[in-house]
């Protein structure tokens, strides 16, 4: 029942957005609807949290504690990035572009029904629709601002991504054969093929988990198919930047990590493994290039990304307890971090009107909230504490100094060492110098920005201290991906 | 009588429908190519339609009929539509020349039997022996996207790529489910309407719809 509400609130508000005419109601229904989606988000998380399995339509829709984990994290950074979208966009266009405004809060909430019903389906081939369907809301939100270069990044994720996981449907065609002779029609759902799984033909699971990698991982942004990755994020305007990059990113990998139980099952432990460290490495690596010296900041943030889906995926390469325990909190604290960051490049771009780091200067004296905020959330996601992504990036590595080989680390971590001195250095000359002439002083939309109090403070909470309750919703969410605390 | 027949025709439509999609290859004019995608898609539906009647499958009918109705009338008429309104462009500049092309694909072909003989060899289905076949399909498909400068033909070669994927799920395990089959054909038609869109973009902001244009995003 209340996954049913779920995803009945963004599909309604889409229609309601494309109904109504004054720009005031549209506003009023996007705030309720994203405020709304997150109360409903809650309860569902919690009532997962408490032991229930809720489903609904005969089984379709399941949420599991993996699915509530994503489910808070969707609907919480979602209402966040719709709270800063208000403002943005009265700050980017008046009334004098009624179209644009009405498609930016319409697609929003049809962008954020399709992840949430990517993560609450159980069955496969439904959550590939809705994963494809993520693509699809989101290619015009790309283009919103109709220049050549938005024009030309929305084609090509819509292209890429399209046919990138085109490949990941043969994977579940392939899964779905593989678990048909086993569980008939029903093998189309992640809980029977699960059930299934040990009898599976291994040959057949092995090459559909080839598949399933390319495929989602294209979606998760893995290099080499994370080719149209920093062209999207860093083209879109901030709110959807800031979902795309932190919280679209995690339904592929959530994608992957549904496939990889059953594939650790069918075909043994040792199979996924060197997979998803060698993309989750190589990843890694080409990110890093791009940040040595990084010319664009939305840019910058969207290798960034790139980076830190690859250590994700090392996390869970390197498995065990404690590699995928740090993978699902890298998860959490790489969202929490890398939207709080889009959203406040959202507001240097409104300030500067320029994305090359060069041009900004002094951003210090013109923007001292944004500024601030901005540098503290740059040394979270480069990996500094007291911030949480601190502590995942210790529990990865310290999973793959356990289960070895020792030189995967060691790059590993030089690897972030460079990401870390390049970035921090970009940053720093935004910081500081003599702001161009024509730049006012002042911050832009400073309450819009209230709302990323919370990303920071659950930062700090997830790097100093867990909390009972987030261990609790941790470990169900590993329970579901097979492991535990040995 | 039918029993024998079915996986002979199945090999032999198949064969249909990979041969379309070489024939894209080699061919030069987009509206031409838009007929080529529409030939294909009549040979799945009837693929579909044969498995539907073997299998005595009423959902299986009812996507046969989807199919028809979606990839051989409405998305043509919308690419026909994008051929008029962009003004046909003969030369489909494709980087490779067509004996070129063509040796890669015989490669491709190879490869695909090469990837699928496990999966068809362990299939049970009669329609097994042609999986090889439409995943070559697939391939191809990849190929066109990526030997072709003009955005229209890309979105040919996507849909002829998926046109493969349906193919290769109707021959390994008859077909997906019902619902999800549906929930993907509705991803192909928006998905086609949206690059429809893009291409008049590209097409006013780049005075052409040659991909190589697209090269701004760097670094």
């Amino acid at each position: 029942m209340m996954l049913g509400v779920l995803l009945l609130i963004p599909l309604i508000a889409t229609i309601l957005i494309a109904l109504v005419r004054p720009r005031a109601w549209i506003e009023l229904i996007h705030a309720l609807a994203a405020l709304g989606g997150l109360a409903v988000g809650l309860i569902v998380a919690a009532r997962v949290w408490r032991g229930d399995v809720p489903a609904a339509i005969g089984g379709l829709l399941r949420a599991d504690g993996l699915s509530a984990l994503m489910v808070v994290v969707i609907t919480l950074l979602g209402a966040i990035a719709a709270l800063y979208g208000i403002g943005y966009i009265r700050a980017e266009y008046d009334d004098t572009h009624p179209a644009r405004t009405r498609s930016f809060f319409g697609l929003f909430h049809l962008f954020i029904f399709t992840m949430l019903l990517a993560v609450t389906t159980d069955n496969l081939g439904i959550m590939w629709v809705a994963i494809e369907g993520t693509t699809l809301a989101t290619a015009f939100l790309v283009n919103l601002h109709n220049t050549s270069r938005s024009l030309e990044a929305a084609y090509k994720y819509l292209i890429l991504s399209s046919v990138g996981i085109a490949l990941a449907f043969i994977g579940t065609v392939l899964l779905y054969y593989a678990g048909a002779s086993r569980a008939g029609e029903v093998a189309v759902n992640w809980t029977s093929l699960r059930a299934a799984a040990s009898s599976l033909n291994p040959q057949v699971v092995r090459l559909a988990f080839a598949f399933i990698l390319v495929g989602y991982g294209t979606k998760a942004g893995l290099a080499p198919m994370h080719t149209w990755l920093p062209d999207a994020h860093s083209e879109a305007p901030a709110p959807i930047s800031a979902l795309m990059s932190g919280v679209l990113l995690n339904v592929g990998l959530y994608a992957l990590m549904r496939f990889k139980v059953v594939a650790d099952i069918a075909v043994g432990p040792n199979f996924t493994g060197p997979w998803l460290i060698g993309i989750g490495l190589f990843s890694l690596a080409v990110a890093a290039t791009f940040l040595i010296a990084p010319r664009n900041y939305k840019r910058m943030l969207a290798y960034s990304s790139v980076e830190h889906v690859g250590v994700i995926c090392m996390g869970l390469g390197f498995g065990g307890y404690w590699g995928v325990l740090g993978a699902l909190l890298h998860v959490i604290n790489h969202a929490l971090s890398k939207s709080l960051l889009f959203i406040l490049s959202g507001n240097i771009l409104l300030k500067y009107q320029t994305t090359d780091i060069r041009r900004v200067r002094g951003l210090l004296q013109t923007s001292p909230l944004t500024a601030g905020a901005f540098l503290a959330g740059i040394l979270a996601l480069i990996g500094l504490p007291p911030f949480g992504p601190f502590m995942s990036e210790l529990l990865i590595f310290r999973a793959g100094l356990e289960s070895g080989p020792v030189w995967v680390v060691i790059l590993g971590v030089a690897l972030l060492v460079i990401v870390f001195a390049g970035m921090l250095g970009s940053v720093n000359q935004m910081l500081y110098g003599a702001p161009p002439e024509k730049v006012e002083y002042g911050d832009v939309l400073r309450w819009s920005l209230a709302p990323l109090a919370i990303n920071f403070v659950l930062l700090l909470v997830l790097g100093l201290a867990l909390p009972h309750a987030v261990t609790e919703a941790l470990e169900q969410a590993l329970k579901v991906l097979g492991v535990s605390r040995a | 009588m039918f029993t024998v027949l079915f996986p002979r025709l199945v090999t032999l439509l198949s064969f249909a429908a990979l041969g379309t999609a070489l024939l894209l290859i080699v061919r030069r004019e987009l509206a031409g190519q838009v007929r080529l995608f529409a030939a294909q898609s009549l040979t799945l539906a009837i693929l579909a339609a044969v498995v539907a009647a073997f299998t005595s499958s009423i959902e299986l009918t009812i996507v046969a009929l989807a199919l028809l109705l979606l990839k051989v009338f409405i998305i043509p008429y919308a690419l026909n539509r994008a051929v008029k309104k962009i003004g046909l462009q003969p030369a489909a500049l494709p980087y490779l020349g067509t004996p070129a092309t063509l040796v890669v694909c015989g490669g491709l072909v190879v490869i695909a039997f090469a990837v699928m003989a496990p999966v068809a060899a362990s299939n049970p289905l009669p329609t097994a022996e042609a999986i090889p076949i439409a995943f070559a399909g697939v391939l191809i498909g990849f190929f066109v996207m990526v030997n072709r400068r003009r955005a229209l033909t890309q979105i040919l070669g996507f849909l002829m790529l998926e046109n493969s994927i349906f193919q290769f799920a109707l021959l390994a395990t008859y077909g997906v489910p019902f619902l999800v089959e549906m929930g993907v054909f509705l991803d192909v038609l928006v998905a086609v309407l949206i690059m429809e869109v893009f291409l008049y973009r590209i097409k006013e902001n780049f005075d052409s719809i040659e991909v190589d244009r697209l090269e701004r995003l760097k670094g």
